[in-house]
């Protein structure tokens, strides 16, 4: 009821638009016309915003209900629900970095998409996680979605997940106590519905790891039906460790065990990967495009390619 | 309420209310050098700067950026004074129907400052948020090529 009522609340939207004499240039000086667009944009008139100074009074400032984090903001814009009362942006958390020490990386929850593409060009280290977040949305929105935001909020689409899972981040999190938990932990123990402020993402420096990511979209800034990242370690060419997941499956994301033992202590082959392939068997949910077995075959095929690319690399 | 701004490297009180984005406060505030097309960050014709690089001013709540320096078109070059970059869109035929241009004009800008001798691919991720409703893509990127031939020919850099 609530999905068809904002659907035809874009189509109004949409129409109204169409009607204006200048095409599609929304001016919104009409009175009668404010009233309709602000009926439609669900996000409340009387917003209240807060910007605190450390991540302790953010804690304390989204206790209250209704009111919710405020990072580059687009997630809250798609989505913009009525029954937010308050706004509070972490612009002044001093969360916007990416350091390296300790043969870790921290990124700052508040770091956009942009800053980890533009520091693994500079860097040549985040080579995973910087290809998927370079190939999500397009450029201008890539200069505001957060890290942080994307974490908190997980959409089914999303591009950060799978990669940031083969990788074995940890994330930090503003709680009633900080605490520091792997991003698989987040995800399982439904933290990830609660109320907290995340502060940093901390992935280890490891030059020994390769990897790869693949997304499948129509067109490149299209919202991915999924995602497939796979990260592997090997010595003299026989692999070690394996680390594979894929998210917009059902349940949102899974870890492929089966196929992360199949491959350990073996040199990867042609062969290998044909057998490979068979252990990875992840479920799909069929929607208005496509059955649950075309993404399923889609993402074997995915999953053949990353292996392939892999095999030289390693 | 009014809150203050810095748009085009000027201080400026603007009319607003808590839950408007960008987009809606500057073309209610006579900034309508910035377009709406779809108003879901889909086709960059609300493209402006924010401390020098293009967003989707549609996806900007606009509380959440007063204390950022806000570039509209208007602010690199204008109808009487336009910017090389802007002069260069008109040579190649690149402005066709105009409501993109806006929006490609600024994504270039931003892209041509950063790295003044991008190839034909770098400058088609540049502008991959920015939609041609005349679809003359080819004309745009070839505007943004030339732009770069002459500020590398006459040793200008971008400003």
């Amino acid at each position: 009821m609530l999905i068809l009522f904002r659907f035809s609340g874009i189509c109004l939207l949409r129409t109204i638009h169409l009607c204006l004499p200048d095409a599609g240039g929304v001016v919104l000086r009409d009175k009668n016309f404010r009233k309709i667009v602000e009926s439609i944009n669900m996000l409340h008139q009387n917003l209240e915003w807060f910007f605190p100074h450390t991540p302790e009074e953010a804690v304390k400032l989204i206790a209250a209900q209704g009111v919710i984090l405020h990072g580059g903001g687009t997630r809250i814009l798609k989505t913009s629900p009525k029954s937010i009362k308050g706004l509070v942006d972490v612009g002044k958390l001093n969360l916007n970095y990416i350091h390296h020490s300790d043969k870790q990386i921290s990124i700052g929850a508040a770091s956009t998409y942009d800053d980890v593409i533009r520091y693994s060009t500079k860097t040549k280290k985040l080579s995973l996680l910087a290809q998927a977040l370079s190939e999500a949305a397009s450029t201008p929105l890539r200069n505001r979605i957060t890290i942080g935001g994307s974490l908190k909020d997980f959409p089914i689409w999303s591009s950060l997940y799978a990669p940031l899972l083969a990788l074995n981040a940890q994330i930090e999190i503003a709680d009633k106590h900080d605490k520091v938990i792997s991003l698989e932990e987040y995800l399982e123990s439904g933290m990830i519905k609660t109320k907290h402020l995340i502060k940093r993402i901390i992935i280890d420096d490891d030059p020994h790891l390769v990897g790869g990511v693949k997304r499948f979209a129509l067109i490149r800034f299209e919202y991915p039906l999924f995602t497939v990242a796979v990260a592997l370690r090997a010595k003299k060419k026989i692999i070690s460790e394996a680390r594979i997941y894929i998210t917009g499956v059902k349940g949102r994301h899974k870890h492929c065990k089966r196929a992360e033992h199949f491959l350990i202590e073996k040199e990867l082959t042609n062969d290998v990967i044909h057998e490979a392939v068979k252990h990875f068997n992840p479920k799909f949910a069929a929607d208005y495009k496509y059955s649950a077995e075309y993404k399923e075959h889609t993402s074997k095929v995915f999953f053949t390619d990353l292996l392939q690319d892999l095999k030289g690399k390693l | 309420m009014k809150l203050e701004f810095k748009i085009n490297n000027t201080s400026k009180a603007l009319e607003l209310l808590p839950n408007e984005t960008l987009l809606n406060v500057l073309r209610n505030n006579d900034f309508t050098e910035v377009k709406c097309g779809c108003n879901e960050g889909e086709c960059g014709s609300c493209t402006v700067l924010l401390d020098g690089k293009p967003v989707n001013s549609c996806q900007v709540l606009a509380m959440s950026v007063q204390e950022k320096e806000i570039t509209t078109v208007k602010g690199i070059g204008t109808l009487y004074t336009p910017h090389l970059l802007q002069k260069t869109f008109v040579e190649a035929g690149a402005d066709q129907c105009g409501f993109c241009s806006p929006g490609m004009v600024l994504a270039s800008y931003s892209l041509l400052k950063e790295n003044p001798k991008p190839t034909r691919e770098e400058i088609l991720v540049a502008l991959d948020g920015n939609l041609c409703r005349c679809t003359g893509y080819v004309k745009i990127v070839d505007a943004v090529e030339n732009t770069a031939k002459k500020l590398h020919s006459n040793n200008l850099v971008m400003e």
